[in-house]
């Protein structure tokens, strides 16, 4: 197994373009959840969550995750330095859900009749952002899309890693896109899972979460090859563990067993010990299942009061497939700059997760190793495990 | 920007984002049809003209309206260079 190192990191997130943005409202605790514009919200009980402002890259005619897309790997890409050699045999794996589903819901609303906006509804479906960025960026080679509901943009990264890890490629781009749709937005106040006002994943009063919106994407690269160009590395992607409850469809199942067999194997991958991780970017919904079994798994997993804990969704919602990777890159840079990023929003503990979940204000601690959780409806755990620099 | 730089514009977009053979690029002149079934040209289809839009919108910093018939202006590269030519805020 060769290592895998984390070279480029682009995001696109409530907070705006580019990384810069997105780690200094991180670190800032800045809420971005407010009155959504995107989609009508007339009778809902939630109508809130965290949108991306504009303006966006690329063409109008384009959807909106696909433009989300293009300026998030465009930015991974330019960080990373690569070349064209490079992207033509890099692989391409792209965690998605919605698609261009925002436009085709517009479309099908005005009763589907033409003039159609044929080109977004021509990216519809979840496979169309890898098909846009492959074409985009000239990358040659494998080709993937994860739809794993909300860990999909994990899934991506570990998967990536794993064909780095393998040998089938060098260098890949990975990470997840998702704007806001209907169908979610809708879908989630169904379920009665959005809180009405901004989510508060870990307090004793959270009543759900926030959807949100945005793209993460990382280069990802063997270290032997990273040394040999000499690219900065951020972090190294040790380890990581991808299990199923196989229990219910949107349930997690109760005692977080297949959290912990996550956890577990992405320790037992980077042969790490539970006491080096010091940091952990929770899955941390703020649903009132999610953040009580998710903080029961950490407890089986790295003792009462381990390790830190913090919900960067408090911050900018629940990004959906765009979760798990612009979570893994706060997860990256929170090794780097030595802060834990805070759980906004956070006024009372729960006494059920028995963690200091490092309550609206950074934190700053020295890091070595840190975890990022990411679960998707149906039970599909990932845990991503990181160490700082080259390790 | 020159209708005639839009023209050696577009047909780079035509190499690099329609993936056409340069030789077959450099062989078109201004008169040359666009769409699909007409005797002489390139032979470009509906997804082609999305492409098409698509990078122009990109290269040339314009917006095209979809709702508007933009069939005369994609008959031709003539056409279609002086339709953007217009568009640019130099012109």
């Amino acid at each position: 197994m060769k290592p895998v190192v984390v070279t480029g990191l682009g995001a696109v997130s409530p907070y705006g373009a580019g990384v810069v943005a997105y780690w200094k409202g991180l670190a800032a605790g800045v809420c971005t959840i407010r009155d959504l514009t995107l989609i009508e919200t007339d009778g809902f009980r939630c109508r809130i969550g965290a949108e991306v402002p504009g303006p966006l890259a690329g063409s109008a005619r384009r959807t909106r995750a696909d433009r989300l897309a293009i300026a998030a790997a465009g930015e991974a890409l330019e960080d990373a330095g690569l070349g064209a050699r490079d992207r033509r045999a890099a692989a391409l794996v792209v965690g998605a859900v919605g698609g261009g589903m925002l436009e085709a819901e517009a479309w099908y609303w005005r009763g589907g009749a033409r003039p159609a906006c044929l080109s977004a509804v021509r990216a519809m479906l979840p496979s169309a952002h890898a098909e846009t960025l492959s074409s985009r960026f000239a990358l040659g080679g494998p080709r993937h899309t994860v739809v794993t509901a909300c860990s999909s943009g994990a899934v991506a990264l570990a998967e990536a890693a794993e064909l780095i890890a393998d040998g089938v490629v060098d260098v890949a781009l990975a990470g997840g896109v998702d704007a806001v749709t209907r169908i979610c937005f809708m879908g989630f106040n169904a379920l009665k899972l959005l809180d009405p006002v901004p989510c508060r994943p870990f307090d004793r009063e959270r009543r759900g979460m926030s959807i949100g919106e945005g793209a993460g994407f990382m280069v990802l690269e063997s270290r032997a090859r990273a040394r040999a160009r000499g690219a900065h590395v951020y972090a190294t992607l040790a380890g990581h563990g991808m299990t199923t409850d196989a229990f219910h469809v949107t349930a997690p199942e109760p005692d977080g067993d297949g959290m912990v067999r996550a956890m577990t194997a992405a320790l037992r991958q980077a042969g790490a010990a539970p006491a080096e991780v010091r940091y952990a970017n929770a899955h941390g919904t703020g649903t009132p299942q999610n953040d009580r079994i998710e903080g029961r798994a950490l407890a089986r997993v790295f003792g009462e009061g381990g390790l830190l804990v913090s919900s960067s969704k408090s911050m900018i919602g629940h990004t959906m497939a765009a979760a798990g990777s612009l979570e893994a890159i706060a997860t990256v840079l929170a090794l780097e700059h030595g802060v834990v990023p805070p759980t906004a929003n956070l006024a009372t503990p729960d006494p059920d997760v028995p963690f200091d979940c490092v309550p609206r204000v950074s934190r700053g601690v020295p890091l070595a190793c840190a975890i990022s959780n990411s679960f998707g409806f149906g039970g599909q755990n990932v845990t991503l495990l990181f160490r700082r620099g080259p390790a | 920007m020159e209708s005639k730089e839009v023209l050696d514009e577009l047909k780079t977009i035509l190499v690099a984002r329609l993936k056409f053979d340069p030789r077959r690029a450099a062989e078109t002149s201004e008169s040359t049809p666009l769409p699909k079934g007409i005797e002489g040209s390139i032979g470009l289809d509906s997804l082609d003209f999305i492409e098409l839009s698509i990078a122009i919108e990109e290269r040339f910093g314009i917006a095209m309206d979809e709702n508007q018939d933009l069939t005369e202006y994609f008959a031709s590269f003539d056409t279609l260079s002086r339709f953007i030519a217009g568009k640019l805020p130099s012109a």
